[in-house]
C-alpha cells in the first residue's frame, strides 16, 4: 500500500515539478498543468466548431508539442497534458452547436440536439448549456475514477496471470471484437482489420531483407505510423467532408431562435435533483461501454437516452416537458454517457496497450514519437526501491486527468458558453485549411514529401472506406497492434518449443480464442 | 448498380486479391517462409504474419458476399464519387508538385536573369526562397478546393489560401528554426 501511495505522490510531483513553461514573479510555472488548460480550451473550441473534431486538433498539435518539448521523457507529461485537455474539451464543446444551432459539433453530440435544441428554442439556451456541461463533466469525472482504479488492477492481473500465449490470444480477441462491433457489418469490420494488419507488416520482419516492399526503397522501414494513421483517420474525413460540402452549396443553417416567451435562462431550482439519477445511470452505462475497445460514445449516448426516455415517461409530471421537447433529463442522459466513454476508453490502452478510440490512438502516437513510455501491462510494475519511471508517468497522466476535470468544472462552462460563434465558421474555409495544416504538421515531423504522398494514399483509402461503409478505426487499431501481436506470437511460439497449438495451450487462452471466434460468428448473424 | 451486386463484386474482388497475395506476392516478397528452423529451433518466419493478415482479408471478402446488409450500407461508388476522386487527386498532385518544384524553378529563373548565382539548395534557408514553394503550393491547394466547393474561383479563396499559408509559417517556422516547411527537407 505504501508503494502505491509513494507512486501516486511521485506522479503528482512529476506533473508539478516537471519542466517549467515560464516564470511568474520568480516562481517557475510547471508546463504540464498549463498544457492541460491550453488543450482543454483548444478542445472546447474545436468541439464547438462543426466539421472539426478532437483528433484533428491532436494531429495538428502533436508535431508542435514535440518541437517545443523535445524527444526526452520530460516531454511526455506536457504533451499528454495537452492531448488529454483536447480530449476532455472536445467532449464538452460538442454540445454547444448541438444546443444552439441543432448541429452536433462532434458525432457523439447528435443525441444532445434532441432536447438541447428544443430547450434553446424555448428561450433557455444558457440553461441547456449549463445542464450539458454539468452532466458531461460529472460523467467524465466518474469514468476517470473508474479508470484510476481499474487500469492498474487489470494490468497487474494481466502481468501476473497471462503468459505469452495468453497475451497473444488476448490481442487476437481485442482485434476480433473491434472488427465485430464497429461499422455496419462484421465482414466490413474484418476487412478493415485485415488491411490494417497487412499495411503494418509492409517493410518489417526479422530477416535482413524487408518484406512486402515490392522493390520500393522508401518502404524499407514500413509505412510511417503518423502518415498511415492521420491519412485514414483525418484526411479521409476531410476528403469526404469536401465532397459533401461541394454538393450542399446552398444548405441552409438552422438558427437558434426562441419561439416562445422570454424565460429565466439559467439552472432552475430542482434541476440538479431532477437530472442527478439520469447522470448517474448514464455515467455507469458510458463507462462500461467505454471500457470495451472500439465501442463508441454514440452507442453509449443512444442507449442511455433510450433508457432514460423510458424512465422519464413513467415518472413525468404533466407540467414537465417530454423527451424530445426540451427535457433537461434528455440532455443530461446523453452528455453524461458520451463523456463517460472518454475516460473508460483509456482503460484498455493504459492497462493492455490496446487503443479503443481515436484519442487513445493519439496518446500511443505521442508515446511512440517521444519514447520512454510504452502503454501496456508492463507499465504497472510496482518496483522498489528502484523507481519504475513508466509507472510514475502513468500516475502523472491520472493527475493530469484530474486537473483537466477540475478545470472543466470551474472554467470549462464559462468558456464553453462563449463558443457559440464558432458554429458559424464555414466548412468551405475550414476543411481546406485543416487539410493544409495536417499535411504541414506531418511534413515537419517526417521531413519528407514521401510521407505526404503516403498520407494522401492512406487518405484515399480512408475516403473509400467511408464511401463503401467500411469502418476506419479497426484499420488504425489493427495497424497499431499488428507489430506487438506478431512479436508476442513469435516469442510464444519459440517459448513453447515450436508448438503449433500454442494459442490453445491453456484454459485462459482457449477462452480468449473462443470469445474471439464467437464475437465474429455471433455478431455477423445480428 | 444494385447494392447486392456491388457487395458481391466487392467481396469477390477482395477474396481474389487476397488469394493472389497469399499465393504469389507474399512468397516472392518475404525473405523467409512461414516457419523457419534456426539452430535446431522452430521459429515463425517473416511470411507468416502477412499470410494471416491476407487470410483475414479473404475471410472478410467471403463474409461480405454472404452476410445480410444493414439498411443504407452500399459498396457502390457513384459516378459523382469517381468524378470527385479524379478532380481531387488532380488538385492535390498539382499543389504538391508546385510546392516541390516552384521554389527551384523560380531560383533557376532568377539565375537566368542574373539576380543570383546560387542554387535553390543554397538558398532554401533564406527568406523569401524558403517560403516560395510552401506559399505557392499551399495557396493553390486551399484556393482550388474552396473554389471547387463554391463552384467558382474567387479572389476571396486566393486571399484565404495566402492567409492560411502565412498563418502556418507563423505557427511552424517563425518560433521553431529547426523545423522545416515543405519542401525544404527534400531539396
Amino acid at each position: 500500500m505504501s508503494e502505491l501511495l509513494n507512486y501516486i505522490w511521485l506522479g503528482v510531483l512529476a506533473v508539478f515539478q516537471g519542466p517549467e513553461i515560464f516564470s511568474l514573479f520568480g516562481f517557475g510555472i510547471p508546463a504540464a498543468p498549463v498544457m492541460v488548460l491550453g488543450g482543454l480550451l483548444t478542445g472546447i473550441a474545436v468541439g464547438a466548431t462543426p466539421g472539426l473534431a478532437g483528433p484533428m486538433a491532436m494531429a495538428a498539435s502533436l508535431p508542435i508539442l514535440i518541437s517545443v518539448f523535445g524527444f526526452t521523457p520530460d516531454a511526455l507529461l506536457p504533451v499528454f497534458g495537452f492531448l488529454i485537455g483536447i480530449m476532455k474539451g472536445a467532449s464538452v464543446g460538442g454540445a454547444v452547436p448541438a444546443i444552439l444551432f441543432n448541429m452536433p459539433g462532434t458525432p457523439d453530440a447528435l443525441m444532445t440536439t434532441l432536447d438541447g435544441h428544443p430547450m434553446a428554442r424555448n428561450g433557455q439556451p444558457r440553461r441547456a448549456l449549463r445542464i450539458a456541461q454539468l452532466s458531461s463533466v460529472t460523467g467524465d469525472t466518474f469514468s476517470d475514477i473508474v479508470l484510476f482504479i481499474c487500469a492498474p488492477f487489470l494490468a497487474v492481473v494481466v502481468e501476473a496471470y497471462l503468459d505469452l500465449p495468453e497475451k497473444t490470444a488476448l490481442l487476437i480477441l481485442s482485434i476480433s471484437f473491434v472488427a465485430a462491433v464497429m461499422g455496419g457489418s462484421v465482414g466490413r469490420g474484418l476487412l478493415s482489420v485485415g488491411l490494417g494488419l497487412v499495411a503494418a507488416f509492409v517493410g518489417t520482419g526479422q530477416a535482413l531483407t524487408p518484406r512486402l516492399t515490392a522493390g520500393v526503397d522508401g518502404l524499407a522501414d514500413g509505412f510511417p505510423l503518423v502518415a498511415a494513421i492521420l491519412g485514414v483517420l483525418i484526411l479521409g474525413e476531410i476528403f469526404k467532408g469536401i465532397e459533401e460540402l461541394a454538393h450542399e452549396k446552398a444548405a441552409a443553417r438552422a438558427e437558434a431562435r426562441a419561439d416562445g416567451p422570454r424565460l429565466r435562462d439559467d439552472l432552475e431550482k430542482g434541476d440538479i435533483r431532477r437530472i442527478a439519477p439520469y447522470i448517474a445511470r448514464s455515467a455507469v452505462i458510458g463507462t462500461i461501454i467505454g471500457a470495451l475497445p472500439g465501442v463508441g460514445s454514440t452507442l453509449a449516448a443512444t442507449l442511455s437516452y433510450s433508457l432514460a426516455s423510458r424512465r422519464h415517461a413513467a415518472r413525468r409530471r404533466d407540467d414537465e416537458p417530454a423527451f424530445g421537447k426540451g427535457a433537461p433529463e434528455g440532455i443530461a442522459a446523453t452528455e453524461a454517457a458520451n463523456s463517460a466513454v472518454s475516460g473508460a476508453n483509456l482503460i484498455p490502452v493504459l492497462s493492455l496497450g490496446i487503443p479503443g478510440n481515436a484519442a487513445a490512438v493519439f496518446l500511443i502516437l505521442a508515446a511512440d514519437s517521444i519514447g520512454g513510455f510504452n502503454p501496456g501491462p508492463a507499465v504497472f510494475k510496482f518496483t522498489a526501491p528502484e523507481i519504475n519511471p513508466e509507472l510514475v508517468t502513468a500516475f502523472g497522466i491520472f493527475t493530469l486527468m484530474s486537473i483537466g476535470n477540475l478545470l472543466n468544472w470551474t472554467i470549462g462552462g464559462r468558456f464553453m458558453r462563449s463558443m457559440g460563434v464558432l458554429a458559424r465558421v464555414p466548412g468551405q474555409i475550414l476543411l481546406p485549411v485543416v487539410l493544409l495544416l495536417t499535411l504541414t504538421a506531418i511534413y515537419v515531423q517526417e521531413t519528407s514529401l514521401f510521407a505526404i504522398w503516403v498520407t494522401f494514399a492512406f487518405g484515399l483509402v480512408g475516403y473509400l472506406f467511408r464511401r463503401i461503409g467500411v469502418p476506419v478505426l479497426p484499420f488504425v487499431i489493427a495497424f497499431i497492434l499488428a507489430r506487438p501481436l506478431e512479436q508476442t506470437a513469435r516469442e510464444a511460439f519459440a517459448a513453447t518449443g515450436g508448438d503449433p497449438w500454442f494459442l490453445f495451450s491453456s484454459l485462459t487462452s482457449i477462452l480468449f480464442m473462443v470469445a474471439a471466434v464467437a464475437s465474429v460468428a455471433l455478431l455477423s448473424r445480428k | 448498380m444494385s447494392r447486392n451486386k456491388a457487395d458481391l463484386i466487392l467481396g469477390g474482388l477482395v477474396v481474389v486479391l487476397a488469394l493472389l497475395a497469399i499465393l504469389a506476392w507474399v512468397p516472392n516478397d518475404s525473405a523467409t517462409g512461414m516457419i523457419v528452423k534456426q539452430r535446431g529451433r522452430l521459429l515463425i518466419g517473416d511470411a507468416m504474419a502477412p499470410v494471416v493478415g491476407f487470410s483475414v482479408v479473404a475471410l472478410a471478402g467471403l463474409l461480405i458476399i454472404v452476410e445480410k446488409r444493414k439498411a443504407g450500407l452500399s459498396a457502390a461508388l457513384s459516378p459523382s464519387n469517381l468524378r470527385f476522386l479524379l478532380l481531387f487527386i488532380g488538385i492535390f498532385v498539382l499543389s504538391i508538385l508546385l510546392m516541390r518544384w516552384s521554389g527551384p524553378a523560380l531560383v533557376t529563373l532568377a539565375k537566368a536573369a542574373g539576380l543570383t548565382d546560387h542554387t535553390y539548395r543554397d538558398l532554401r534557408d533564406t527568406i523569401p526562397w524558403k517560403y516560395t514553394g510552401f506559399i505557392i503550393g499551399g495557396t493553390t491547394l486551399v484556393t482550388l478546393l474552396m473554389s471547387y466547393m463554391a463552384g467558382r474561383v474567387t479572389w476571396r479563396a486566393v486571399l484565404i489560401g495566402l492567409l492560411a499559408t502565412f498563418a502556418l509559417i507563423a505557427v511552424f517556422d517563425l518560433p521553431f528554426p529547426d523545423l522545416l516547411l515543405p519542401p525544404n527537407g527534400d531539396t
